[in-house]
């Protein structure tokens, strides 16, 4: 999937690979028919929780990408560079400081975050602002702390270390970003190496008012697409571990000490939850798991996990994307295992 | 009018199809109710909301599709690939050429990716999850809070209930809301497991397994069994769902019978019986003593739900 967006453009003109595909999916599917029958595949108890499990997944994170992608199209028309710097405090500490409040004003989960960074990024915000903001945004914010304090309601020390860890964890990864990463990270700019010209967004001003809006709505439609076709591919990916994994082969690399914080930001990983509801979850493990493990799965999964790691790929290049995966991932696991002691 | 489908209209109204499709499927299934076997009910009026912005972007891409009939209409954005210039007569917003610029084979596998779940949600029927995911999920059966819980002062709950009922009821202050509930439970001559508040319910009682002792109880549910019970047990149990199917998890009360062999596995029950207590895994749970039993349909939203505010409601 990754390599459909770096993919240098092929010739658009060869029907051969049409031919081709089509041909292997016609044998594919003449294939399935002929071994197991039509109605097998749509009665298979697989295929019908993967099929309900799938669009689960999509149909809940429609409002939020959508959300996302107007507003990042909203930016795209109607924000200028010069606007976002005056925004963005100049000094880092401020700035991550600031993007890490900005998740109290806008609660919205990764789904909606991702798609708008990138033209946050684009018109000015600082790459280590952004990363701040993407980290720290779907677990600071008031509907995540609700869910999280009503969900372990009889042990409110788990939902503070929860916070406490997510923000000190991305303060931590803002500041080495700030010190050690000066260079463009967004995806698209390998590219534009290659196809640079400039222009400006001066044309056609007669028509400016009713060219907005259709502007605004063509946004709309190419970003839907462009983090779209990521979230599906994750969801997909997320949708299929849920019906072939079980949790318990992640319960069997331990449940106690230090493996279990690891068990429990494997899940994290895997289950890809909004980080709305993902307290929930963690609170019926509860019997289970020890509260560090439990804070290392609600702080790693809403920052770190499958859907949303596909979707950074959208935006950040892929060296970037492993390198927060790493940052995060050390300083969580450091984190839980100083909690082991505390909670 | 003369005009050539070229591919960038092609990829126009493909686009405006897709989104199309997506509104008509969400709207279908919240017109159908189906929309509450994939989310709570509390996300359906953003979904709604969703569904209809879907319809005004579509609508526009339509626009945008038969304008690029008549002229070129290239969309081009600052930062993303610009490998066309600026010499039309027509600009209309910007366009990631992502799509136009890979391979038809990638085209296909993209465009897909957005017809599958499409296709899966317009041909196969949406079936109840009800036990085929407890596999792979572990059994909830609740009781928790006491052993593992922060050490909080221990009071009684406050307002004008029976002294004595308050004193059973005693805990820390973060288990107020539980008890609250435990003593309302607690008044009750039959416990009924109803959808409102079945996940509450079931900790409360596993907060204060002792005061519950040979009440009565009546619960709907699937059957389900788990290793580590003996032959005689099985657990009754309901999904609860948080926010979508992705983080559902089943909850249960473990029943004891002396015909155990008449509960077959994913089979719908109602069960009438006397709670007792048990030790399952290291953790002190109640228990149903079945006395009577009856099939039950199953419900056609199977789920229930945390309720966030319940101690607000008490």
């Amino acid at each position: 999937m990754r390599n459909a967006a770096v993919q240098k453009s092929s010739p658009v003109g060869s029907n051969r690979h049409l031919i081709i595909l089509g041909s292997l999916i016609f044998v594919i599917l003449l294939y399935i028919a002929s071994t197991y029958g039509y109605s097998a595949i749509i009665s298979s108890q697989k295929v019908q929780v993967f099929k309900m499990v799938f669009i689960s997944i999509i149909i809940e994170a429609m409002p939020f990408i959508l959300i996302g992608v107007f507003i990042s199209a909203l930016l795209q028309v109607f924000v200028t560079d010069q606007m976002m710097r005056k925004f963005i405090p100049q000094n880092p500490i401020l700035g991550i400081i600031t993007a890490s409040v900005l998740g109290i004003i806008f609660p919205i989960c990764e789904c909606g975050m991702v798609p708008a960074i990138r033209k946050l990024i684009k018109k000015g915000m600082p790459l280590y602002v952004a990363t701040t903001f993407i980290l720290v945004g779907p677990i600071l914010n008031p509907i995540v702390f609700l869910s999280t304090f009503t969900a372990f309601q009889n042990q409110p020390s788990v939902t503070f270390s929860r916070m406490g860890l997510a923000f000190l964890a991305a303060l931590v990864i803002g500041l080495i970003v700030f010190q050690f990463v000066k260079t463009n990270q967004l995806r698209e700019e390998l590219k534009q190496e290659k196809n640079h010209h400039h222009h400006t967004h001066e044309h056609h001003s007669e028509k400016q008012v009713k060219n907005k809006v259709i502007e605004v709505m063509g946004h709309t439609v190419s970003e839907f697409f462009d983090m779209g076709k990521y979230l599906l591919f994750g969801s997909m990916i997320v949708a299929l571990l849920q019906v072939y994994v079980s949790q318990n082969s992640l319960i069997a690399i331990g449940n106690s000490g230090p493996f279990a914080n690891l068990a429990m930001m494997g899940m994290g990983f895997v289950l890809s939850l909004c980080s709305t509801s993902d307290a929930f979850v963690a609170q019926s493990l509860q019997s289970v798991f020890s509260k560090s493990s439990l804070v290392g799965f609600m702080v790693f999964g809403p920052m770190i996990n499958i859907k949303g790691v596909l979707m950074m790929l959208a935006v950040f290049r892929t060296k970037f994307v492993l390198l927060l995966c790493t940052l995060v991932f050390v300083l969580v696991f450091a984190g839980t295992l100083v909690l082991q002691f505390i909670l | 009018m003369g005009h050539r489908l070229n591919s960038a209209s092609m990829h126009h109204f493909l686009k405006a199809a897709i989104l199309i499709g997506f509104s008509i499927y969400i709207f279908w299934l919240t017109f159908s109710g189906d929309i509450l076997q994939f989310v709570v009910p509390q996300l359906v009026i953003y979904i709604k909301i969703a569904a209809g912005f879907l319809i005004i972007v579509a609508a526009f891409q339509f626009y945008i599709a038969f304008l690029s009939l008549k002229k070129q209409v290239i969309i081009c954005d600052c930062g993303h690939d610009h490998d066309h210039s600026h010499d039309h007569d027509s600009v209309f917003g910007h366009e990631h050429h992502h799509l136009l610029k890979n391979s038809i084979g990638k085209n296909i596998l993209i465009y897909g990716l957005f017809l599958l779940p499409l296709l899966l949600g317009f041909v196969l029927p949406n079936n109840t999850l009800s036990s085929s995911l407890v596999e792979n999920k572990g059994m909830n059966l609740g009781g928790i809070s006491s052993k593992n819980g922060d050490k909080g002062a221990v009071v009684e709950v406050d307002g004008n209930a029976d002294p004595a009922l308050k004193k059973l009821f005693k805990t820390n202050v973060y288990d107020k809301d539980y008890a609250k509930l435990g003593m309302k439970l607690y008044k009750q001559n039959v416990i009924e497991m109803k959808d409102e508040w079945f996940i509450e319910k079931l900790q409360s009682m596993n907060t204060f397994v002792d005061n519950f002792q040979s009440k009565e109880i009546k619960i709907k549910g699937f059957i389900y069994r788990e290793p580590g019970l003996s032959n005689n047990q099985f657990i009754i149990a309901r999904m609860g769902m948080t926010h979508c199917i992705a983080d559902i998890s089943p909850f249960g009360i473990i029943a004891e019978a002396d015909n155990p062999d008449q509960f077959a596995n994913d089979s719908w029950f109602m069960i009438t019986g006397r709670i007792s207590k048990t030790n399952f895994n290291g953790q002190n749970v109640i228990k149903i003593e079945v006395e009577k039993a009856e099939p039950a349909v199953s419900p056609s939203v199977p789920y229930v739900y945390p309720d966030w505010k319940f101690g607000s409601k008490l």
